[in-house]
């Protein structure tokens, strides 16, 4: 059990569990994380199962990789607080007192002797410790008087800086995970959405996508107004890389798309026994037009399909929500009977689908689709980033400490005899041992030649 | 001089610098090592003019696809060298540096990279680009000189030569470290809430830098709590390396997600 609690609060455990988190997250990017079961049962086959059983497919929001985090955590605070109090004890109430045995047994040494009083030699040495900016402490004992003098001293709690700072992120992860609000709006022009959860809503006024010279997309713009009580209180576009916020909540250019329930279409009816009519048809869904023949024909538009294929059962459906392959559906009336229907395709004018039941001549092709479009906007709440960033700066500052703040310490220890007073110095230094060296060696000259 | 002359002669500087270290290595005499080293300055400096008259020319920062983003690596990739050399004095390196630097210069230039200046697409209009990118790439060359000292140290036979590449691989880890979690992580965590409302999305790229950082994390508790110096830290500073390589490089080539800009 004590063996067991000993290696609980180890630094070995920190380090097994280092090695365990990167290999499980190795892990997770080499399986598609989060994808339908079906695609897991082409992949994986008879190993599907299991790997999604063991939250292999979900791996970063497993419990176990979340229970490792917290493991982590929990390990990283244990192992900073047992290292703190000896390093806060050092940095508050350090040992003065040293032996001139260990002290020359150090690599960074000195020894010299003044024709000069114990106390003359000290305020010399001490003027020359102050102008390097080292604080100092002395102590008297058995005639002998030791002297400390520490600079950077805040050093040493670099890592535990850097400490703090990972268990805030942790802290402000899990804060995100259970407060969070996120939700996708998609808004057409004129429409307002309520934000959920909050006492404000959204009007999209204008969206506009701009392009480059060469066609490629500049940037998508959503002029937006937040309205409070249905009063408007601030306008603002938001563009990807800009987003709005207010009250707490931030709204992102997510994506856009259009809105195909309601298309406007122009469809131009031909007849082939008379080159010369030609009658162009503005419509939409639903509405039914006279073509003012001598028939007495008139048209309709069922349905409008902005990316048609056929799907299971040769049922016609859209494949995606972009106008690649638009194809409108179309109907002939003649009073109330129906008399031709079919599909016609904007990139196929050549293909007619129209199936008659009585003869007709005419034929149709699909010249132009309108529709409005709609914006995305990804409105979001996260309390717990307010954590992340305390938690990052924390981060920074741990590791500028800890690798660039080194704490350097001078014991000295003086002992007058006969009129003279000899002193023995001796150094420390946890990193930049060679910048501390020369700086020892200038204080020790200086301290040396100052009468 | 438009960009792609002063690549060019970058290039060209570059070769004649890996030619006078490997002159060095094989003669030991330290003026062979003294003009690689000056050559590969003025490479540095040609290859600086490059980035720049390619930032006025494209308006905005060149790493914005993979030609630009080698050819900033490798420009970081000597810089780290130039600043490592200048304080460590280590001109052994230079030829196998040199070798490394020569390598993406000539993947850069190949025809598999698309040179053109694109303009940039909506999720890239951010000076954020700028601090990600140039702060993470930095990091990560500091991590290919440790890579370089950590073989240094497992090829070397005496213990002081020993004893001064593992001291040189830490302080490469002991700037880089730093470098890649502030450009990498902190940066591209606001990055990344500015853009997409989340600071964090376990997309592979951001999980690779995150295993990045659990092996130098590694490295250097291993090495200051526990003591492990010499060829167990060389072989930890060598998986971190290659962990980064696959962060920059594997992850857009072998993996989808949120960054497959460059």
């Amino acid at each position: 059990m004590k063996a067991f609690i000993r290696f609980f609060t180890s630094i070995r455990l920190a380090i097994v569990l280092l090695i365990i988190l990167a290999v499980a997250s190795v892990l997770g990017t080499l399986i598609p994380q989060q994808r339908s079961l079906e695609e897991y049962a082409v992949r994986y086959g008879r190993l599907a199962s299991p790997l999604i059983r063991l939250q292999m497919t979900q791996l970063y929001h497993s419990i176990w990789y979340l229970a490792l985090l917290g493991l982590f955590a929990l390990n990283i605070i244990v192992c900073t607080l047992t290292r703190l109090s000896p390093k806060w004890r050092r940095a508050v109430k350090p040992h003065i007192l040293a032996e001139s045995k260990s002290l020359l047994a150090l690599k960074v040494k000195d020894r010299y002797r003044k024709s000069a009083p114990l106390s003359e030699v000290k305020a010399d040495l001490e003027k020359s410790l102050a102008s390097s900016r080292y604080r100092l402490r002395t102590e008297a004992k058995d005639a002998k008087v030791h002297l400390l003098a520490r600079k950077k001293i805040l050093g040493i709690f670099g890592s535990d800086v850097v400490h703090l700072g990972l268990l805030i992120i942790l802290a402000g992860g899990i804060f995100s995970g259970l407060t969070s609000i996120r939700k996708e709006l998609a808004i057409k022009e004129g429409q307002t959405l309520p934000v959920p959860r909050a006492f404000f809503e959204i009007r999209l006024d204008k969206f506009t996508t701009e392009y480059y010279p060469d066609g490629s997309v500049k940037a998508w713009k959503s002029a937006v107004t937040v309205l409070e009580k249905a009063a408007p209180v601030l306008a603002k576009t938001i563009v990807v890389n800009k987003p709005l916020t207010y009250r707490g909540y931030s709204f992102y250019q997510s994506s856009f798309g259009w809105d195909w329930d309601d298309p406007r279409l122009e469809i131009w009816a031909k007849k082939k026994s008379d080159p010369a009519f030609l009658k162009k048809l503005k419509l939409k869904v639903g509405e039914k037009i006279q073509l003012d023949d001598k028939d007495q024909t008139s048209i309709a538009v069922a349905r409008f399909i902005p990316d048609f294929v056929l799907g299971e059962g040769n049922e016609p459906q859209t494949r995606s929500l972009q106008p690649n392959n638009p194809a409108a559906y179309v109907e002939g009336y003649r009073g109330e009977e129906k008399i031709f229907s079919g599909w016609i395709f904007a990139n196929f004018p050549d293909m007619d689908r129209i199936h008659a039941t009585k003869e007709t001549d005419l034929s149709f092709e699909l010249k132009n689709f309108e529709a409005g479009q709609y914006s995305v906007l990804e409105a979001a709440k996260d309390p717990g980033v307010n954590l992340i960033w305390i938690g990052c700066v924390l981060t920074m500052l741990g590791l500028g400490l800890a690798f660039y703040w080194p704490p350097w310490e001078i014991k000295a220890v003086l002992e007058e005899s006969q009129g003279k007073t000899e002193v023995i110095a001796g150094g420390i230094a946890a990193k930049s041992r060679d910048s501390f060296q020369s700086e020892f060696e200038k204080i020790m000259t200086s301290a040396r030649r100052t009468k | 001089m438009n960009e792609s002359t002063l690549f060019v002669i970058t290039f060209i500087l570059y070769i004649l610098s890996a030619f006078f270290y490997l002159g060095f290595l094989f003669s030991k005499k330290p003026n062979w090592a003294k003009n690689g080293s000056a050559l590969a300055i003025f490479g540095l400096i040609t290859h600086t003019a490059a980035l720049i008259v390619r930032t006025i020319e494209s308006g905005h920062a060149p790493f914005t696809n993979m030609y630009e983003s080698l050819s900033f690596l490798s420009w970081a990739s000597v810089l780290a060298y130039v600043v490592i050399d200048k304080k460590f004095k280590i001109p052994k390196i230079g030829p196998y540096l040199m070798l490394i630097v020569i390598g993406l210069v000539a993947l850069a230039s190949s025809p598999l990279m698309p040179k053109q200046a694109t303009p940039l697409v909506p999720a890239l209009q951010s000076y954020w680009l700028w601090l990600h990118v140039s702060v993470t790439l930095l990091g990560e060359a500091f991590f290919a000189v440790a890579f370089i000292t950590s073989m240094m140290y497992l090829a070397a036979k005496e213990a002081d030569k020993k004893e001064k590449w593992d001291s040189v691989s830490y302080r490469c880890v002991a700037v880089g470290f730093p470098l890649f979690t502030l450009g990498g992580l902190v940066f591209g965590m606001v990055w990344a809430y500015k853009a997409w409302g989340t600071y964090w999305s376990w997309d592979p790229k951001e999980v690779w830098s995150l295993i990045t950082w659990f092996v130098f994390a590694l490295y250097l508790h291993t090495r200051i709590v526990m003591g492990w110096k010499g060829k167990r830290s060389a072989v930890i500073a060598i998986i971190g390396f290659l962990a980064a390589l696959f962060t920059y490089f594997g992850v857009n080539y072998l993996l989808t997600g949120l960054h497959s800009y460059a």
